[in-house]
């Protein structure tokens, strides 16, 4: 172990003794991350983007309307089609659900909800029902719209709930209580299903994300991350080449030919690369702070996604050195690698403003996945919890990689 | 004598680019005794590099296996690398770092540390006279420097075997008297075992107790310097130039009929072989400086001119090229 570590550190010695590197993964990072940033809408509010929602409102009923209301009320970006008209693009055209449909497939709308007949009244009545969403969104993928769809019908149900309970207890309550008639139990109900609702609206709004997400995102709190993401990669994966270079100048070598074991080598060269990722992520993230970017409510998530990103980009590095021989080539596809998986998986503009079919093949890129954590917690609001399915993924790449690297890694 | 190492059949062979493979070595053994300077003389691409990364656990053979203090390369490496300190042909170091942070960073390697490991790198730098340079980067060193800290480096741990492989190449004549006197020393005063390998005839003959001659992948000839030179028998060459002038073949034949000790005599003529501008009588005598004189006296009576008189003592150039038909230096 103590071998391991002085491997390492003296790895970071190697690394740190060029005065090069402080413009590797300081000046230029930085610059990058800030024109980035600046670009998207740097400190204040980029143009909100709208977006639209088809609905079909098959119930008309009370509770549908409530509904839709405070859906409405979650964001003021949100576009509830066919009634906002002119910001519909319809083209005055009667909306059909193939119409509908079509129109989620091309990017057009961001979802689909389709309130059914006889919502109002079996939701009142305590019977189950639902509202149907449809989008193109993957499972697992953090939707604003459908954030907010799911906190209002909690809301709404949740209401409705409270006052058929009222209404039971109310009729359960004794022989001499009645209601004069139905218009005074509805009265009653309507009575308990406002207090309800005060007192829901009154706990903190579960959409407030969206609010700062539409801010937040063309800015530097998406540049940061990203840019931060794309440099602890490429620096990581440099490890391939620093091992081309130990070969050539025999150190690797000569470490071999001492009573050091293959593990502690390895072991020594991947802590050094995941302490250069881990300062890399420090150094653009104290920027970003700098600069204003708050990073969500939870450190913790935020750590955690920068440790195991960074411990798949070590897994990577050492795969692409078991690849490569020479450092031209090393070189070479180091650069390709980069420029392909950054923008791919979102490190360079927000992965959501791609068609669908980009977002969906970005998820090739482990950037992808890392931003999606690092993006939950930020826009989200999320903690350790919400960033466990992208890191789960995150793990599963850097198995496969060190599995198949430490099998292919020969010192010949 | 104890054997201290013990390589068995040793054989590497490698791919080529295209595929194909090659045998770099060929069934090597080796006994190196403790305490003596074994050399490993050979051209170059003889193998000597390859044999020496299998013996020090760098390469893994294609087949055999050897033993250091007992303990085999292949199956406890671990213990058998911990009694050996290596100096690669290549200067395997960091040349960003200092030398001190360079011997301090290997030193930790064989599991030294704090002030032990301090005051050996302070010993090792007076060794290697480095003291007063220590703190500088190694690629602001000059090329006998940087040797000289690659040795450092294999002495670290104060192993009882050291691995030299060619630790003089391309260094001024001045640095490589500096590095033999240190390789004496280590046997002398540290009584160290080396193994050290070399293209170079004379290194090896001054530095050797014993010598394995290594070509093409095995190893022809091994035994003490006189034991090879005996193999190719002990007679001198005396070698006169006479220039342009023609000679008598009935003189070459007098020659060892009258001079008591000479076995016989041959004449090259000019442009015979290689660059050779001069005629040259060549006379194989068991004692070539007592043979001398009554030679010079022949080619007096003759009326020949000697430009120049060389007396070749037999060496291990001369063993080579009685095994191999070929020259050393080729
Ligand atoms: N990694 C390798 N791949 C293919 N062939 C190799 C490899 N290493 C060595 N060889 C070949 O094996 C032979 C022996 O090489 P080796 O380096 O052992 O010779 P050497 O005696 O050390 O020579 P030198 O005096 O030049 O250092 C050479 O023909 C060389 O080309
Ligand atoms: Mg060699």
């Amino acid at each position: 172990m103590i071998k391991l570590l002085s491997i390492a550190i003296n790895d970071l010695r190697v690394m740190f003794a060029d005065r090069g590197i402080w413009v590797q993964i300081v000046a230029i990072p930085v610059a990058i991350a800030f024109f980035i940033g600046l670009a998207n809408g740097g400190f204040g509010a980029g143009d909100p983007v709208p977006l639209l929602i088809d609905i079909f409102d098959n119930d008309s009923g009370e509770l549908a309307a409530q509904f839709l209301t405070d859906l409405r009320a979650t964001d003021s970006n949100l576009v509830l089609c066919p009634a906002d008209a002119d910001l519909c693009r319809l083209d005055g055209s009667e909306l059909t659900e193939e119409q509908a449909q079509t129109r989620l497939t091309d990017g057009i709308t961001s979802a689909i909800i389709e309130i059914p007949a006889g919502f109002s009244t079996q939701a009142l009545a305590g019977d189950s029902t639902a509202i149907i969403y449809r989008s193109e969104e993957g499972l697992g993928q953090t939707s604003a719209v459908l954030s907010a769809v799911q906190a209002v019908v909690q809301r709404v149900s949740g209401a409705v709930v409270a006052a058929n309970v009222g209404v039971n207890v109310f009729e359960n309550s004794g022989p001499d209580f009645r209601f004069a008639d139905d218009a005074d139990q509805a009265a009653f109900e309507k009575a308990i299903y406002d207090r309800a609702t005060v007192i829901w609206t009154a706990l903190p709004p579960a959409v407030q994300y969206s609010e700062s997400a539409r801010q937040q995102t063309s800015g530097f709190s998406q540049s940061i991350p990203g840019i931060a993401t794309m440099y602890v990669m490429a620096n990581v994966l440099v490890g391939a080449i620093i091992l081309i270079t130990e070969r050539k100048q025999w150190t690797l070598q000569r470490l071999i030919m001492m009573p050091v074991s293959r593990g502690q080598v390895i072991g020594g060269k991947m802590l050094a690369r995941f302490v250069t990722g881990m300062i890399q992520y420090a150094v653009l993230f104290a920027f970003g702070f700098m600069l204003g970017v708050r990073y969500g409510d939870s450190p913790l998530a935020i750590l955690l996604v920068m440790v195991v990103f960074t411990l798949c980009a070590t897994a990577m590095s050492l795969l692409l050195a078991t690849i490569v021989t020479t450092d031209q080539q090393a070189g070479a596809i180091l650069n390709l690698v980069i420029l392909t998986l950054a923008p791919l998986g979102g490190a360079w503009w927000p992965l959501e403003i791609m068609p669908q079919w980009m977002q969906v093949v970005g998820h090739i890129s482990p950037i992808a996945w890392a931003m999606e954590g690092f993006q939950t917690v930020i826009f989200h609001g999320g903690g350790v919890q919400d960033v466990i399915p992208p890191m789960l993924v995150l793990l599963a790449i850097t198995a496969v990689c060190f599995i198949i690297a430490v099998r292919r890694f020969k010192y010949e | 004598m104890e054997t201290l190492v013990e390589a068995r059949g040793l054989v590497k062979n490698f791919k080529r680019k295209d595929g194909t493979e090659v045998q770099a070595v060929k069934g090597v053994n080796l006994d190196i005794q403790k305490g003596e300077i074994f050399s490993l003389l050979g051209p170059n691409g003889a193998g000597k590099t390859t044999t020496i990364s299998m013996i020090s656990g760098l390469l893994t053979p294609t087949s055999g296996d050897a033993r250091i203090g007992g303990f085999s390369i292949t199956k406890q490496p671990m213990e058998a690398k911990r009694l050996m300190g290596v100096v690669p042909q290549e200067i395997a170091l960091y040349p960003t770092l200092s030398a001190r942070q360079n011997l301090n960073f290997f030193g930790r390697m064989y599991g030294m540390g704090g002030a032990e490991l301090n005051k050996r790198i302070d010993e090792v730098l007076d060794l290697i006279d480095l003291k007063d340079r220590q703190k500088d980067k190694v690629d602001t060193f000059s090329g006998g420097m940087k040797r000289r800290v690659n040795i450092g480096v294999g002495l670290l741990h104060r192993p009882q075997l050291i691995y030299m492989d060619e630790p003089t190449v391309g260094i001024d004549p001045q640095n490589r008297r500096r590095i033999l006197d240190t390789v004496l020393r280590l046997r002398d005063e540290y009584k160290m075992t080396v193994l050290y390998t070399t293209h170079l005839m004379e290194e090896s003959q001054e530095l050797s107790d014993r010598v394995g001659i290594i070509d093409h992948g095995e190893i022809i000839a091994m035994g003490t310097v006189g034991e090879l030179i005996q193999q190719v028998g002990e007679e001198d060459q005396l070698v006169l130039k006479i220039g342009e002038q023609t000679i008598d073949t009935s003189l070459i034949e007098r020659i060892p009929k009258e001079i008591q000790g000479v076995t016989r005599a041959a004449f090259e003529p000019p442009g015979e072989t290689g660059d050779q501008t001069s005629g040259e009588v060549i006379v194989y005598a068991k004692r070539g400086r007592k043979a001398l004189p009554h030679l010079i006296q022949i080619a007096n009576e003759a009326a020949l001119e000697i430009m120049s008189v060389e007396v070749r003592e037999p060496d291990l150039e001369a063993v080579f090229l009685h095994m191999t038909g070929r020259a050393l230096r080729d």
